[in-house]
């Protein structure tokens, strides 16, 4: 008699779409042998929204906007993208001034973005205190955003050559006092979560990702440095001024997921490095630089790409010459290296799932666009 | 020695817990009791937003330009006007704007001239209707009025 | 566009192994590409990870120009880590046509050409599992073509479930 479905070892879990660990609407069928998880398949598209096909009916400035969307965790480096990409094409460059703004909240959008990683992560793995501590540090970051740009989470902070906005009197001191308030924080999550016996038990040797594999996937970002890749956008091929900053990039030796936590860790610490460096630096001069008000940038294509806090964020722009971008193609992060998800789970358990797509550090806003 | 002495009294957990406790003292809450005390919000907060009206003779600065209306994204102003013969400019008639699907981008606050248009600090905007949630003139120039709640 | 020629030692060599299958070499606001023919993108990128350590591919796009015979563009965008280089191959396709797919070379071209096929209508051959992947698997229709108006297709989704006109 042929093998029926009850008879087969294999059982198929739906994590669905809604599922507090899942980061956003994202479903994973596993295929599970007991405990022991098989193989996966990542069902996506649940936050479709379309964002690349609005492109083709706006404009260059009106699409700014909706860049923040998709990324909504860290939404200025989307914008940096974005607008660094166009820029690129009608060949203008920010004056010094908005460079040096750009990184300072660029760099405290990455703390913001690591933050809550930090916080639903340690919320998945099954430790709730980190996430109240992280969200209370963010709220911070947010409030520096707000009084900049008049947004926390869709900021439109940036616009094609400069920003809008000149620094706010007290932005200096405001920087500078978080940068003071926000170093013993982390030492706060490190005495509760790196020696924690609980937490290395978790997350030592788990979703191993070899240098090898990362590159084969196209993997990048914490990831990738996790598995002892000293690779970093910001040093490889340095954009809106950071090969004037002196900071370190951190690597890790064993490619798990205790790495990856170590890696963005310090990354969160380098970032505050080049905030105050950037902050004791800002030159003064004009905000925006001579760039037409209808925008038409002649026919051509480019691709810039940025390291954002998830992995390269890139933007691949087809200008035909008219003023709506013929087309804009993201490319996400969060996609690419979700995609690894199911090399990194052979052979773990179901709890070692959730801690894996955590590790990952995916937004579906990004995935799906 | 040490080490097998730390596993077994747990100092590692016990030094999480002491953050966790040293967090305890009242002087960390963190609470806002809305909405009894509303958060206050930055200046450039990009809210709901308002037409203002020149104070000194009442009239709106609204020069209906249409530049507010051609930046919007998402196109929903709309701005109409009559031509006032004798001025020889134009005078505002209607002017309606969809808070329903607003970004609150700020795009339209940047492109009005005369700052007539502008984004409030204002983020109490709810309504129970959707109708209700697409503004016109009156309502753009008085502002969304929540409930305001005594303790 | 105003392009100007690319030439060292990589075009060279390329440019001898190819031969007129490889249109030509050019390079735009310091991004270089390369303009080929369809059949030869594979073979290409397996050279180039092959030889020249181009090991990371970071992207597959498509770009659809209805008016032109051969309307869609495939572009793919290829990194090298060693030598710290982006390169961009781009090549012209018409409806219909199947390009083979680069999932044995580059593991990261699986969802890649997915997206593609479900946003475009691009089909590759030998792909493993070419389904839709963002859309619904019964989706009709590749939204990302020029002529797919998300309008039109909202307002028709009214007159036929709703039966009435629609007010966009």
């Amino acid at each position: 008699m042929a093998q029926t479905f009850l008879d087969s070892n294999e059982l198929v879990l739906n994590m669905g779409p809604q599922h507090p660990s899942t980061h956003g609407v994202l479903r994973v069928i596993l295929k599970l042998d007991g405990e022991r998880v098989n193989g996966t398949e990542c069902v996506i598209g649940y936050l479709h929204r379309g964002v690349e096909k609005i492109a083709e009916s706006r404009t260059y400035q009106m699409f700014a906007p909706y860049v923040d969307r998709m990324d909504y965790v860290a939404a200025v480096s989307n914008g940096l993208g974005y607008v660094l990409a166009v820029e690129r094409l009608i060949n203008a460059e920010a004056p010094p001034r908005a460079q040096v703004a750009r990184v300072i909240l660029t760099e405290l959008n990455r703390i913001a973005s690591h933050l809550l990683w930090l916080g639903t992560h340690a919320l998945d793995v099954g430790a709730i205190t980190p996430l109240f501590y992280t969200l209370r540090e963010r709220e911070e970051v947010l409030k520096i955003f707000e009084n900049y740009c008049g947004a926390r989470l869709t900021t439109h902070a940036f616009r094609i050559g400069g920003l809008q906005y000149e620094l706010y009197d007290g932005f200096e001191a405001e920087v500078n006092a978080f940068c003071d308030w926000f170093i013993p924080k982390i030492d706060e999550y490190e005495e509760l979560l790196t020696n924690n016996r609980i937490w290395k038990d978790r997350l030592v040797g788990v979703g191993i990702l070899n240098a090898a594999d990362c590159k084969r996937y196209g993997v990048t970002g914490p990831v990738l440095r996790a598995a002892g890749v000293k690779w970093d956008l910001r040093k490889a091929q340095p954009y809106s001024g950071y090969e004037q900053y002196d900071f370190e990039i951190p690597v890790g030796t064993n490619a798990d997921t205790y790495d990856r936590y170590l890696v963005r860790m310090e990354e969160m610490r380098q970032s505050i490095r080049i905030v105050r460096q950037a902050v004791a630096a800002i030159p003064d001069g004009p905000i925006m630089a001579k760039v037409a008000k209808v925008l038409k940038p002649p026919v051509g294509e480019a691709y810039v790409s940025i390291e954002a806090p998830k992995g390269e964020l890139g933007y691949f722009v087809v200008s035909d010459g008219t003023i709506n971008p013929y087309r804009v193609r993201v490319r996400p992060p969060s996609l690419i290296n979700l995609q690894a998800l199911d090399q990194m789970v052979k052979g773990a358990l179901v709890a070692d799932v959730v801690a894996i797509i955590g590790t990952l550090d995916i937004v579906l806003g990004e995935i799906d666009r | 020695m040490k080490n097998l002495l730390k596993k077994i009294f747990l100092v590692d957990l016990v030094q999480g817990l002491w953050v966790t406790f040293r967090n305890q003292h009242p002087k960390h809450i963190y609470t806002e009791q809305y909405p009894i005390e509303r958060p206050k919000v930055a200046e450039r907060y990009r809210g709901a937003p308002r037409l203002n009206i020149n104070p000194d003779n009442g009239e709106t600065l609204c020069i209906s330009c249409d530049l507010c209306a051609k930046a919007c994204p998402e196109n929903l102003i709309v701005v109409t006007s009559v031509r006032n013969e004798q001025t020889k400019r134009k005078d505002l008639t209607t002017f309606t704007y969809d808070t329903s699907r607003c970004m609150f981008c700020g795009l339209c606050e940047d492109a009005c001239p005369v700052d007539a248009l502008e984004l409030t600090q204002d983020f109490e905007l709810a309504s129970y209707t959707r109708e209700g949630l697409i503004w016109d003139r009156q309502m753009l120039e008085e502002g969304p009025r929540p409930t305001r709640y005594t303790s | 566009m105003a392009a100007t020629a690319w030439e060292d030692e990589l075009t060279s060599e390329l440019a001898q192994r190819y031969g007129s299958r490889i249109e030509r070499f050019a390079t735009y606001l310091g991004q270089k590409f390369l303009v080929a023919e369809v059949g030869a993108v594979p073979e290409i990128v397996e050279t180039l990870q092959l030889d020249w350590e181009f090991d990371y591919l970071v992207d597959i796009t498509g770009v659809d120009y209805p008016a032109r015979p051969k309307r869609f563009e495939l572009f793919y965008i290829l990194y090298s880590f060693a030598r710290n280089e982006r390169v961009r191959i781009k090549c012209s396709l018409a409806e219909g046509e199947r390009p083979r797919s680069v999932c044995s070379i580059h593991a990261t071209a699986d969802w890649l050409e997915r997206e593609v096929y479900d946003m475009f209508g691009i089909e590759f051959a030998e792909h493993p599992n070419l389904r839709r992947l963002l859309l619904p698997e019964d989706w009709q229709g590749f939204p990302l073509r020029r002529d797919a108006n998300i309008l039109a297709m909202d307002n028709r989704w009214v007159k036929e479930n709703l039966g009435i006109e629609s007010g966009q």
